[in-house]
């Protein structure tokens, strides 16, 4: 318990002070992940509601592959990521390895299965009169699937929140595909790994109470802008 | 005669199981027809084919209205309504935003329809979620929502089940009053006094597993 | 796309657009954890960066991962502590330009009522009491410097305790390695530097004390290299030359031998000697 009460005034501090590692952490953190849910957002959504929405041959494997990608270890993620950026790999000659833009390619291969699945799964979870209902209020086939992804937002929401959650809480690839660079790539995650390997439990703790803390503002964010946008709504 | 309806030995199956067996369907434009029979008689069924929502497995089913859009001139209200995650505004006007009809046509036709359907003070209910709303209300906002696109066939599947007195009498009055305006009306309920109050001519249905 | 989801989608965009610049000199270097955890590389990288004007980035892992990196062109410079695997490395064309810098030295730490007696031994008895005792003894298992360290002190003792229950292969950093020997009551090979902050943090309460240390079997020697830019032409090689070069310089010597930690000397500059 000794560590924990110390990690919460350590955590104080390193806010209150605006420790320049701290914040440059954060910073590596945010501007990362938010890259790495940016392109698995953009790829996975369309791609998740395609494979919910649509039937064709195969989608049943599709789907099977894209879930059984959820259990993918993150060192492995980083590992074969790590092969294809080193200077030595196909992509050597981009030099991305040991910088963000080549963690954000791990981190985005890591949220991408979770986004796809998750929103597939959001389509096929819908009510089944939803698309009836639209249907029979006379919607063509592409009012009918724009009202769909409408009806499912929220859910959208969660989607990305979900992905947010898993890809600033992991380690393994930003560890590995980051290299820990002080400054430059050093993110929560990867100090707070840094700071136990060191045995300053305390300031770890301290670390992880940021994070909590960050991911918390990302969840009141999104809330806050459903509720914004249901007032607007409902109104005249 | 003027035929709106016609089906031979219609059929639908879902796998082994036969939903619905018709040997025969006839119904005349602006006629009310009720449909009654027990639960799994095919009642609904029968409804989702003459919507166009699903295809016959066998068998013949005319439709004499204008053959390019039916889906514009038929529409169905749901045995439960679904309401989307909006207002009831939102809700009631949707169908006609689908058609591309402005806001302010949106707003009269809005307030015309849930009128017809026994609320009293429409522009109290517009911003209410689907979450606030009763059985009942729920059932006369999804009826408004078909109202309000003046459909040439109206269909609806157990209007009146699972409502209160008052949202049942409004409803049934909101449907009767269709009939001056030569709306064509099928009802499938197994409610016994709803073929009477709609002064209806009734078919029964019986599907025979085969 | 809705009204909110634009505002997060912009906000998100202006997040990834806060990416930091990069500047126009770095130089990437693989090191092993004992220099990063000790603090020495972050008290000496701001008077590198002002003296040179070059930005000086590194990765910390196991010296065997470091080789590789180097191996792979993924660093420019390298600073370890495996003499043995250096020299390997460069024979085998990898590097260039080794020198060595500092050194530290390994203690073996151990319960305090030494249940295997090897405390004022040399390292070779003492390995050979905990062998004979089959008391515990937790390793790095992880091919760092420490690990292959220890290795070879078996070697030299020519005992192989790999497949010995009593030997525990932990596979974590030197400060998981020093939690574990103490959970379990066992021996283990630790850096000093490592084991300052260990003893530091555990205070009266620390079942673990030095049992074995100053023989110079126990030597810890730290060296740079440079990735062999034949090899590897993305290699910065001027960058190189003056890393190098700073490393040996008599008023950087004098830095690293200021270096405290908890009021204690860790690295004994010994360039050129």
């Amino acid at each position: 318990m000794g560590y924990f009460s110390e990690g919460m005034s350590k955590a104080l501090a390193l806010l209150l002070n605006m420790d320049d590692a701290t914040f440059s952490a954060i910073q590596a953190t945010l501007s990362s992940t938010s890259c790495a849910l940016l392109v698995a957002a953009t790829l996975g959504l369309p791609l998740g509601f395609l494979l919910g929405y649509t039937t064709f041959p195969g989608k049943k494997f599709l789907r099977l592959l894209s879930d059984t990608l959820l259990a993918f270890p993150t060192v492995l993620i980083g590992l074969i990521v790590y092969v294809f950026i080193t200077y030595r790999g196909p992509l050597g000659q981009f030099g991305l390895l040991f910088t963000l833009p080549g963690m954000v390619i791990g981190q985005s291969i890591l949220a991408l299965p979770i986004v796809i699945s998750w929103t597939a799964q959001a389509v096929e979870n819908l009510d089944r009169r939803c698309r009836e209902t639209l249907l029979t209020l006379g919607a063509s086939p592409s009012q009918l699937a724009l009202h769909t992804i409408r009806e499912i937002r929220y859910d959208l929401g969660m989607v990305c929140v979900t992905a947010f959650g898993r890809v600033v809480t992991e380690v393994g690839v930003a560890m590995m595909l980051g290299g820990n660079i002080r400054y430059s790539t050093r993110t929560m995650t990867t100090a707070i790994s840094l700071e136990t390997s060191k045995g300053e439990f305390a300031q770890g703790i301290a670390l992880g109470l940021v994070l909590l803390l960050i991911a918390f503002l990302v969840n009141f964010l999104l809330a806050w802008f459903s509720d914004t946008r249901d007032e607007h709504e409902h109104s005249f | 005669m003027n035929i709106l309806f016609e089906a031979h030995d219609l059929r639908k199956c879902y796998g082994s199981i036969t939903a619905l067996h018709l040997p025969s369907f006839v119904m005349e434009k602006g006629e009310t027809v009720v449909l009654t029979g027990r639960n799994g008689s095919g009642k609904s069924t029968l409804l989702r084919l003459l919507a166009f929502l699903e295809k016959p497995t066998s068998g013949v089913l005319r439709y004499a209205g204008s053959q390019t859009e039916p889906r514009r001139e038929i529409t169905l209200l749901l045995q439960e309504p679904y309401l989307m995650k909006a207002s009831v505004f939102w809700n009631v006007t949707l169908g006609l935003r689908l058609r591309g009809v402005d806001r302010k046509l949106a707003h009269n036709g809005y307030m015309e329809s849930m009128l017809a359907v026994g609320f009293t003070d429409p522009e109290s209910m517009a911003s209410r979620g689907p979450g606030e709303l009763s059985g009942g209300e729920k059932q006369r906002i999804a009826l408004a929502s078909r109202l309000i696109l003046s459909p040439s066939v109206l269909l609806l599947d157990e209007p009146t089940s699972n409502v209160d007195a008052a949202s049942e009498k409004a409803i049934l009055n909101a449907v009767r009053s269709l009939r001056p305006r030569g709306v064509s009306v099928v009802c499938a309920t197994h409610d016994r006094d709803v073929p009477a109050a709609l002064e209806a001519r009734e078919i029964g249905i019986v599907s025979e597993p085969v | 796309m809705n009204h909110s989801g634009k505002i997060l989608f912009s906000t998100l965009l202006a997040l990834s657009c806060a990416l930091p610049a990069h500047a126009a000199d770095s130089l990437m270097m693989a090191t092993t954890t004992s220099t990063q955890d000790s603090g020495l590389l972050e008290y000496v990288a701001p008077t590198f960066k002002k003296e040179t004007g070059i930005d000086l980035k590194w990765v910390a892992v196991g010296t065997g991962k470091a080789l590789e990196i180097a191996k792979n062109c993924d660093a420019d410079v390298l600073l370890v502590h495996a003499p043995d695997v250096e020299k390997k490395f460069i024979e085998d064309g990898y590097g260039i330009d080794r020198r060595q810098i500092m050194y530290n030295d390994f203690v073996i730490v151990g319960p305090k009522a030494d249940p295997a007696k090897i405390a004022g031994k040399t390292t070779a008895e003492a390995l050979k009491a905990i062998y004979d005792a089959k008391a515990g003894f937790v390793s790095r298992g992880d091919k760092s410097g420490t690990h292959s360290a220890e290795l070879k002190l078996w070697k030299n003792s020519n005992l192989s305790p790999d497949k010995e229950p009593f030997y525990i292969s932990a596979g974590q950093g030197m400060m998981a390695t020093l939690a574990i020997a103490a959970e379990k009551g066992a021996y283990a090979l630790t850096d000093r530097g490592t084991w300052i902050k260990y003893a530091n943090q555990q205070g009266d309460a620390n079942p673990l004390a030095i049992v074995v240390e100053g023989d110079s079997a126990l030597f810890n020697q730290y060296s740079v290299i440079t990735t062999n830019p034949a090899i590897c032409p993305n290699v910065k090689k001027d960058l190189a030359v003056t890393f190098e070069d700073w490393w040996v310089k008599p008023e950087t010597q004098k830095l690293i031998e200021d270096y405290k930690l908890e009021g204690k000397q860790l690295f004994f500059p010994n360039a050129g000697k």
